[in-house]
Formats: structure tokens, C-alpha cells, sequence
């Protein structure tokens, strides 16, 4: 018996010699993680849900084939939801304890993870040996999961976004899918059409709830060639002319034009709930947005397209860029840590594997043919093999994504802070969004203050 | 019902019997029937037969009345989908267990503090009805750290039944309610219990407890009620999917998911206890007229 | 447990032996404080890990920081932090403004509901059951009823659907600052207020018909008669619920979180628990959401010496 079995026997006891049996069997169950055989057992989350069930049964498929590879790992999975990084549920594993072995994170939840004094430093583990592709990544990218020279997470996705838009319903308001809006202007005219053609939808969806509204406030204002916070981190700065363009326009869209839906205070599962139906002309996103649509919301792929972020002149002048990675909970032995890089290399960095196997995601109902994640640096032989085996079994219309693809922009990280800094734009959203009276002025005045506030406070 | 025996209200009988009063009543009466009939069932109607409709049907102004084309799919992708057999479970599992734990701990103290009054017992009276006034979020961040890790013990409660069943003991107003209908039951009863030689253990037993019925069915009521109501308790330390309750587990998956589906959801959800609450309607409500504190 | 069976000493037999008397009855005031106390520990314990601890624990942390496992004393910085927040005063305002209009319509409506049940004598059950049914429902459930069709701010809304029948203007319901809290209130009462007025019936019914009899003979109408004697007569249960309430309505959380996705339109619905909620869990800030907790704590406490100031006053 391990000594926190042992003082659960304690408590239960306690609780029993109050004068109660109890029947009552805690879920928690801390196997051994390596056993007599030398066998090593490690929990991994981000298990995919049962509503996606192709998603489900792929994953399944892989551990099953993993183990069979190598027999003495066990892979215990655990679906933690749909969002495998749902904000409050994610502090609350981490406060408790009660994450994976192994599990999930967004670039920006590093130093969180490590003020929870939860993460394991695995510098010394993660090579070549371990995990095949190792040396392909795009080092900017374990640069990020990277605290004082030490690493802390394998990267297993990088994003950037750009404007998603609906074909069909571009087909039906007289717009040609194959040359999506270039500018914001653009998006106002392409909006303001599908929202003619077709009663029910909105030509352009916006967030404004649950901080997704102050994410995409900084997506589009990086578009204008705009930032958050000033270069030092100190200060707002987005209360000037940039910030204001990217409430004008959603303004105009929103009250000028009526394109945008009757129904606000949107985030992320609503948007894409109403996009799965057909109700969504255009909005902005990660191209695996359309992935998500498809698999969780029940949508169908063949609708969707992505092009590069419009701008407020000809392209975006740069774009939100994002990513996720597995992290190890402090704790492991070693074994289980080279476990776990093993089963993550396999899972999420091997061609031909795992979020990789394009000839298996090809007849699903699953779009191949997104330009992500990119994983690997430009010009490794993994990229090069990704890309060839991407081509090779593309469902969609590689065109679709050629615009998106080709056109590059330059990608900038979230800010320092950002929930806390999304939580106070996003009433900067929510307000020009349901008001049809709101002084924009007024709204970046106040988010400005609230923002240095913050800073200030240094929370 | 009892009230029809003729009990003297608010106005009088023989007023409501008579020319203009009895007018007035029966309008009063039909108009009452009809507008909660409308304002409580209506909107239960809305919700079981919206999830039989077609999202583009949802959208389209004005709302049909009835489904044009029911469709059970929602139905049946939320139960699959949200494992709401297993959310339901643990509800129940959590509501029995914490009427349970109540109606023993509390009882036993309720009738310590009333009938036995040891020593420093009014100073533990005192600690514990100052609890009435703080509401559980004041108390949501410490408690939740305390849960992760139990002084003394060191034992981390998150996704175990007892961190929903323990802190559920702490409840002042249980203590209060308990107490005052323990102070009501006459001390004579008592000493004519001790002198058959009955310990404290069998006067609470053989005469405290069958006297009162009623009170502890309404403790038990409040706790299933609470159990059942409760959000932000168990959306924290119950994080696995596994362990959530219903209300919690609709809300999370509520993220993702198709608003048909979670309307579904919830009219699943709420079917068991609407059925339970039917059957046993009549004991709920006698146990909440009989037993709840006279004003 | 421990269970002390000694034959318990009787009344009649120290009558004539004041000294035995004495004896025993020390002797039951040893077993009874014995006993007293096994019968308490258990609900003891539970106050003091759950209840009493967390009170200290909070008031702890709310002057410590955490940071990367290392908790350092960090003074009055949570307070000036959480105040500078901006959400913080807005939250205030919500939750007061909530409290009020609870008092307004989740308050005094069951009240009423419960003296014009207790004048019908058809239907009693039914209407009962029909009051009741909500409370039946998990909370969730009912909230995304309302969310999703009675507050749909499209005309398709069902509450839309019935004001544009009607000719009367629409709302955009959670998308309007305006009619956020109301609307919280509106979809609150309807789902709580079965319990209320199960209890008020209650007590209605414990009061004597004798004392209707004489308000009507001196001439009292029914209002007179509601003001004079209904209320008096069931002025402790209506204290007793509207503390309760006021402390149920500081707890608000599951209404903004699922009608208004949080914080609704421009702060409209973050309430002070919401805040709470919010920096414990989504900005990893512990200790901020344990000072606000404390800071919640003295408001209350501060509200309820004048709640007791009045309601002593009154006798």
C-alpha cells in the first residue's frame, strides 16, 4: 500500500467510526506506474470525446498499435472535454493535482504550469532517441515550452489564424469561393451580401464572451499591424487609431450593415455550433477550426476554405499564432517519461501516424489539406515527407488552402497575461457588439485603464 | 387537503360562497390555473418539444408551436454523447449519501446541543449558527484548498464523494432547525425515559426520533434539494468527467456541443426527479407543510 | 461511539436524600457531558475542517501570494489588486442590484403567491405541484431553457415571440446591459421560488383563524387584514428567508455563467461570486479570489449588524 492509499484508508475509517459503512470507492487509483515485469503504465488526457467519433476510434486504434509496438508501455487514456484546455478546469487540475501523467497545455499556460510547481523538466529525455523527429521541430517552437534553459513540453500543434469562410454560402450570395475578401472593407462587402442572400445567417461571426472575444480583439488587431501591450510589457496600447479601425468595422458589419447575426455574446462552441448549421458566412480562426467544425459540431467539410487574415489595406500586416504542447507532472520516474515522449512522438510527430496518418483521415469525414499543424521547421526531412503525404491524400481542394498557405504572414505570440488581458476586451467586444449606441472611444478608453490596472497591479 | 375542512383564512368562507365574492373567486381561480399552467408548465412544454425540432426550425420567427418534423436524434445523441446515465448516477449516489451524513451527524448534535447541553456546548451552538451568515463562495477558494489537501490526514478528496458529502454536514441552518424542534419535544418525556433506564442513545432512538418524522423528512429534502441545486461545489472537485454531476456535466459539455442536443439534454435530465418528485408529491409536501419552522 | 448505559438517576428517588441527588445528578451531568460531546464530534469535525478553518485559512491566504509552490507574505497587494480590477466595482453594483430586485420579485412574489393559494380551496395540489415542478429541474437545465429560447434576443425568442404579439417593444434580453439583471432575476425566481412558497404556505396555515375573525370584526378590509395580521404572524419565517435570500442572491453564479456566458454585455452580469470564480480559476490567482472572499465576508457581516440593529429594534 502506497503511503497516500494509506491515509485514504485512514479517512475512510475515520469517516466510518462516525457510524457509517460506506460503499463508497474513490476514482482516483494510483497504479504502481512500473510493475515487477518492468512493465511502465503512464495516463495521458486530450483523449477525443465521444462526439468525435472518427476522432475516438483513430485514437484507439493508435494506442492499441503503439502498445502492440511496445509492449512494455501501457497508454491509460483520459477525455477531459472537448476544449482539453478549458481555462478552469485546467487550474483546477493543476491546483489538485489531478492532471495526467502526461497532459495537455496552450503555449501561454507555461508559467502557470510552473507556478503550480507541476511541471517536470524534461531536457534530459527528449532526443532523438525518444522521439524520432526531435531534431525537425521548429526550435521556435520548444523555444516556447522553454523556462531558464530548460525544457518542460513537447510541442504537438502550432497555429495561425486567418479568415475561414463558408463556400456555399459564398456560392449563394453571387461571391466566388476561390478569391476570399483580401481586405477588411472586403469582409464588410462579402458580409453584407451573404447576409442578404440568406436570411438567417450571419456574413461575419464575432466572439465577445468568455475571453475568446478578447482573443480575436488581438487577432485583428495584429491585422492592422497594431499590438496589445507596448514593446516593454507596461502598457496598453491599443487605444489609438488601430484599435478603434478594428471596432469600426465590426461596428459597420454589426449595426452599420445588420451582417452579423442577431445573436452575440458568442464564444468559441456557440460560433461554431451556428457554423456547423450553415449559419456562419465568415470568421476569424485557425484553419483547424474547420476540423473541429466537421468532427465535434457535425458540419461538413466540403463547405469550408481558409484564406490569409484580411488587413486593413491589402493583407494583414501580421497574425495571432498559438500552439499546444504535452507536458510531464512532476514525479515520473524516467521510464515514464521516455514512455510518454514515445507515445507523443508517435501520436503527433511521426509522418504517416497518428494526427499524421492522412490515408486514414482521408476517407473520414475529416478535412486533409490544412497547412497544419506547422510542426516542423522548413526544409527538415519531416516537413518535407509531411507535406509530400498531405498532397498525396488531400480530400479538399489543395487550392483552398494555397491562398492561406502561400501567403505567410508574419506571426505574433499572444501577450504576457492574456486571460486576465482577454477577460477586459472582451467587454470591449461585447459592447460594440450589442450596442447599437456604443462609443468606441469610450470602450477603449475603459479597457485601457482596466488593462494598466492589471499591469500595475501586477497580478 | 387539510385547509378544506374549513379553517378560517385570509377571507372568510361564507364571503367567497356569496353573490359578488363567489364571482370573484371563480375568476380568481380560473385565471390562477390558467396563468401557472402557462408560466410553469409552458416553458417545460417549450423545451421538450424544441428539442424535437430541426435547428432551421429553432430559428424561424415566429416559433411553431408544434414540431413539424419531430426528430428524437437529439434525444438520443445527448444520452450517448453525455453519458447521462452515469452524470444521473452520480447525482443520486451524492443526494443519498449527503442525507445520509446529515441526518446522522446532525441529528446527533442537534439532539447533544438540545437534550444533553454539555459543557462549552452553547459556545459550540454560537460557532456553528455564525455560519448561517456566511455564504459558501466566501468560504469557495479555502475550502477548496482544504479538500485538495486535508490538514492532518494529507488527503487530496477531489473526484471522491466525500468532498461533497462532508463539507455538506456543516450546515448551521440544519443544526438550527433540528434544535428547535428538539427543544419543543417536552423534557418530562425525556426524564420518563431515563427513568426506565433509557441512555441517551435509546431516548434518541426510541422516542426523539419517531416524534420527529417530519422534520427529518424536511433535512432530508433540503439535502437532496441542495445536492441537486449545487454548481460551483461540485464543478470543482469533481473535475473528471467521470465524477460530474448533471448539472455540471450539461454545462461543460454545453462548450461543444449543438444547443438541440443540451436542450435534449436537459429535458433527460430532469425527467427522473419530475417522476420522483410525482410519485412522492404528497410526502414532500406534507414533510415541507408539517415539519418547517412555525412561524 | 461510546454508549453509557448506567441507569440514569430519577427525580422522585432524591426527593428525601438531597445528598444522593446531588451525587447523581453530577454524575448525569458527567455522563450527559460525555455523551454530549460523542454525539457532537462528528458534526464538530465537519464545521472545523469545512467551516472554521477555511474561515481562517481564507483570511491567511487573502495576505499571502503563491507563486511557483512558494506561498511569501505579500501584505494588503491581493486587496489593491482585486479592487483595481476592473470588473470589481461593476461586479459590486450587479450584485447589489440583483439583491434588490430579488427582494423585489424572488422575495415578495412567492409571499404573495403562498396567501393566495392558501385562499383557494380548488386545485390547492395542482397549483402546488405546478409551483414546485421548477425546483425539480437541475439548474442548468433551466437556465439554458431561458438562454436558449425564452432570451433568444432574435424574434424567434419565445419571450420576443409573446412581447411582438402583443405589440409591445422586444428586448435583446443578455445582449442589452439593461435587461441583463432583470432577466437574471426573471429565469432565478422562476426556478427557486417552489421552496419559499411551500414554506410561507406553512406557516400560513399555523395561523389562527380566530385572529381574521377579530381583524375582520374591527373592521379591518383585506389589506389591513395581510398588514395586520398575516404579516406579524409570520414575521420570523419572513426574517428568517430574507436573510437566507440575501445570502443566496451574494452567491449568484450559475445564472450569469450560463445565461450571460460570464460577464455578459460590458460587465452587465459579472457579479462578485462570478469575480471570484474568475481569478481563483481562470487568471491562477488563489489568494486575489480569498481576499475578495474575505472582503465579501465583511459586507455581510456589516449588513447583518444592521439587519439585527433593525429587525431588535422593532420589538
Amino acid at each position: 500500500m502506497s503511503a497516500p492509499q494509506y491515509r485514504k484508508a485512514v479517512a475512510y475509517a475515520l469517516a466510518a467510526g462516525l457510524g457509517l459503512s460506506l460503499a463508497a470507492c474513490s476514482t482516483k487509483s494510483d497504479d504502481a506506474a512500473t510493475d515487477a515485469n518492468g512493465k511502465v503504465t503512464i495516463t495521458v488526457d486530450c483523449q477525443p470525446v465521444g462526439t468525435e467519433k472518427d476522432l475516438l476510434a483513430n485514437w484507439n486504434a493508435d494506442v492499441a498499435a503503439f502498445q502492440k509496438d511496445n509492449p512494455d508501455i501501457t497508454i491509460k487514456s483520459v477525455s477531459v472535454g472537448q476544449q482539453c484546455n478549458n481555462p478552469p478546469d485546467f487550474t483546477a487540475r493543476l491546483a489538485g493535482g489531478t492532471m495526467t501523467d502526461v497532459f495537455y497545455g496552450y503555449m501561454t499556460d507555461l508559467s502557470q504550469v510552473l507556478d503550480s510547481g507541476q511541471a517536470m523538466d524534461i531536457t534530459e529525455y527528449a532526443n532523438k532517441d525518444t522521439v524520432p523527429t526531435f531534431d525537425s521541430i521548429d526550435p521556435a517552437l520548444t523555444k516556447v515550452f522553454t523556462d531558464g534553459g530548460k525544457l518542460y513540453a513537447l510541442p504537438v500543434k502550432n497555429y495561425s489564424m486567418g479568415l475561414v469562410y463558408n463556400k456555399t454560402l459564398f456560392q449563394k450570395a453571387g461571391l466566388d469561393p476561390a478569391s476570399p475578401p483580401k481586405t477588411w472593407a472586403e469582409v464588410r462587402t462579402a458580409a453584407k451580401k451573404i447576409a442578404d442572400a440568406d436570411k438567417g445567417a450571419a456574413g461575419y461571426a464575432e466572439y465577445s464572451a468568455g475571453n475568446t472575444g478578447g482573443w480575436h480583439f488581438t487577432a485583428e488587431l495584429y491585422s492592422q499591424g497594431g499590438q496589445v501591450l507596448s514593446e516593454d510589457g507596461k502598457k496598453a496600447d491599443f487605444n489609438n487609431a488601430l484599435g478603434k479601425q478594428v471596432l469600426q468595422n465590426l461596428k459597420d458589419m454589426r449595426y452599420g450593415d445588420n451582417s452579423m447575426g442577431t445573436r452575440q455574446l458568442l464564444q468559441w462552441g456557440d460560433l461554431l455550433t451556428n457554423a456547423a448549421a450553415g449559419k456562419v458566412g465568415m470568421f476569424v480562426g485557425a484553419p483547424d477550426a474547420t476540423q473541429a467544425i466537421v468532427s465535434q459540431f457535425k458540419g461538413k467539410y466540403e463547405d469550408w476554405a481558409v484564406a490569409p487574415l484580411p488587413g486593413q489595406d491589402g493583407l494583414a500586416k501580421s497574425t495571432l499564432g498559438g500552439g499546444e504542447g504535452y507536458f510531464f507532472k512532476k514525479g515520473l520516474t524516467p521510464e515514464q517519461v521516455k514512455a510518454g515522449l514515445k507515445w507523443v512522438a508517435y501520436e503527433k510527430l511521426t509522418v504517416g501516424k497518428g494526427q499524421f496518418d492522412y490515408p486514414r483521415a482521408k476517407p473520414q469525414n475529416y478535412p486533409v489539406g490544412v497547412p497544419q499543424p506547422l510542426l516542423f521547421a522548413p526544409g527538415t526531412e519531416a516537413q518535407k515527407a509531411e507535406v509530400e503525404l498531405r498532397k498525396a491524400n488531400a480530400n479538399v481542394d489543395p487550392a483552398i488552402y494555397a491562398l492561406f498557405e502561400n501567403q505567410q504572414l508574419p506571426i505574433k505570440g499572444e501577450p504576457t497575461n492574456a486571460q486576465a488581458i482577454y477577460a477586459v476586451l472582451d467587454s470591449a467586444m461585447s459592447g460594440v457588439l450589442t450596442n447599437p449606441n456604443a462609443n468606441i472611444d469610450e470602450l477603449l478608453k475603459t479597457a485601457e485603464t482596466k488593462v494598466n490596472q492589471l499591469l500595475a497591479a501586477g497580478s | 387537503m387539510a385547509q378544506e375542512s374549513g379553517t378560517r383564512t385570509l377571507v372568510s368562507q361564507a364571503q367567497l360562497r356569496r353573490g359578488r365574492g363567489r364571482i370573484v373567486y371563480w375568476t380568481l381561480l380560473a385565471t390562477i390555473i390558467l396563468g401557472f399552467t402557462l408560466v410553469f408548465l409552458g416553458p417545460l412544454y417549450w423545451m421538450v418539444t424544441g428539442a424535437l425540432k430541426s435547428g432551421t426550425e429553432i430559428a424561424q420567427t415566429p416559433p411553431t408551436l408544434w414540431p413539424q418534423h419531430p426528430e428524437t436524434d437529439n434525444y438520443v445523441n445527448a444520452w450517448h454523447d453525455l453519458n447521462l446515465a452515469k452524470l444521473l448516477f452520480n447525482t443520486f449516489y451524492y443526494a443519498i449519501g449527503a442525507v445520509l451524513f446529515q441526518l446522522i451527524l446532525d441529528t446527533a448534535a442537534a439532539y447533544a446541543l438540545s437534550k444533553l447541553r454539555p459543557a462549552l456546548g452553547n459556545v459550540i451552538l454560537g460557532a456553528m449558527l455564525a455560519t448561517l451568515m456566511i455564504p459558501a463562495m466566501v468560504l469557495i477558494v479555502p475550502q477548496y484548498v482544504t479538500v485538495i489537501d486535508l490538514p492532518i490526514v494529507h488527503v487530496n478528496l477531489l473526484d471522491s464523494p466525500f468532498a461533497i458529502w462532508l463539507p455538506l454536514v456543516a450546515n448551521a441552518f440544519n443544526i438550527f432547525l433540528l434544535k428547535r424542534f428538539f427543544d419543543s419535544i417536552p423534557e418530562d418525556l425525556m426524564a420518563a425515559a431515563s427513568v426506565d433506564g433509557a441512555g441517551p442513545l435509546r431516548t434518541l432512538w426510541s422516542i426523539i426520533l419517531p416524534m420527529s418524522r417530519p422534520i427529518l423528512g424536511v433535512v432530508s429534502i433540503f439535502a437532496v434539494t441542495y445536492v441537486w441545486k449545487d454548481f460551483l461545489w461540485p464543478k470543482l472537485v469533481m473535475p473528471s468527467a467521470e465524477t460530474r454531476t448533471v448539472s455540471v456535466g450539461i454545462e461543460a459539455f454545453s462548450r461543444g456541443t449543438s444547443m438541440n442536443e443540451i436542450v435534449a439534454a436537459s429535458v433527460i435530465a430532469a425527467i427522473p426527479t419530475v417522476i420522483i418528485f410525482l410519485i412522492f408529491q404528497r410526502n414532500i409536501m406534507s414533510g415541507l407543510t408539517a415539519g418547517s419552522v412555525k412561524g | 461511539m461510546a454508549i453509557i448505559t448506567a441507569p440514569g438517576t430519577t427525580e422522585k428517588l432524591g426527593r428525601s436524600e438531597p445528598a444522593i441527588r446531588n451525587n447523581a445528578r453530577r454524575n448525569r451531568k458527567i455522563r450527559d457531558n460525555v455523551t454530549g460531546h460523542a454525539f457532537l464530534i462528528g458534526a464538530v469535525l465537519c464545521f472545523a475542517l469545512f467551516s472554521w478553518y477555511p474561515m481562517i485559512r481564507g483570511i491567511v491566504m487573502s495576505f499571502q501570494r503563491t507563486k511557483r509552490g512558494v506561498t511569501t507574505w505579500v501584505g494588503w497587494d491581493n486587496y489593491t489588486r482585486i479592487v483595481a480590477d476592473p470588473s470589481f466595482w461593476p461586479a459590486w453594483k450587479n450584485t447589489f442590484y440583483f439583491t434588490v430586485l430579488a427582494l423585489i420579485l424572488g422575495y415578495a412574489v412567492p409571499f404573495f403567491v403562498a396567501i393566495l393559494l392558501n385562499e383557494l380551496r380548488h386545485a390547492k395540489g395542482y397549483l402546488r405541484i405546478l409551483v414546485y415542478l421548477p425546483v425539480m429541474l437541475p439548474p442548468a437545465s433551466a437556465l439554458f431553457l431561458f438562454k436558449f429560447y425564452a432570451y433568444d434576443p432574435s424574434d424567434a425568442g419565445l419571450f420576443n415571440a409573446i412581447l411582438k404579439s402583443l405589440h409591445l417593444p422586444t428586448s435583446q434580453w443578455m445582449q442589452s446591459a439593461d435587461a441583463t439583471m432583470p432577466a437574471m432575476v426573471i429565469a432565478s425566481t422562476w426556478m427557486n421560488m417552489g421552496g419559499a412558497v411551500l414554506i410561507y404556505l406553512a406557516s400560513l396555515q399555523n395561523i389562527p383563524g380566530e385572529l381574521y375573525e377579530a381583524a375582520e370584526l374591527d373592521g379591518a378590509g383585506l389589506w389591513r387584514r395581510i398588514w395586520n395580521v398575516t404579516i406579524p404572524q409570520t414575521r420570523l419565517i419572513l426574517a428568517l428567508l430574507a436573510m437566507m435570500q440575501i445570502v443566496a442572491t451574494m452567491q449568484l453564479f450559475i445564472e450569469p455563467l450560463i445565461l450571460a456566458n460570464g460577464a455578459g454585455t460590458e460587465d452587465s452580469a459579472t457579479t462578485v461570486a462570478y469575480l471570484i470564480y474568475q481569478h481563483g480559476f481562470f487568471q491562477n490567482d488563489l489568494n486575489g479570489a480569498a481576499a475578495l472572499g474575505v472582503i465579501m465576508l465583511v459586507v455581510l457581516a456589516a449588513f447583518s449588524a444592521v439587519y439585527v440593529r433593525l429587525t431588535t429594534k422593532q420589538d
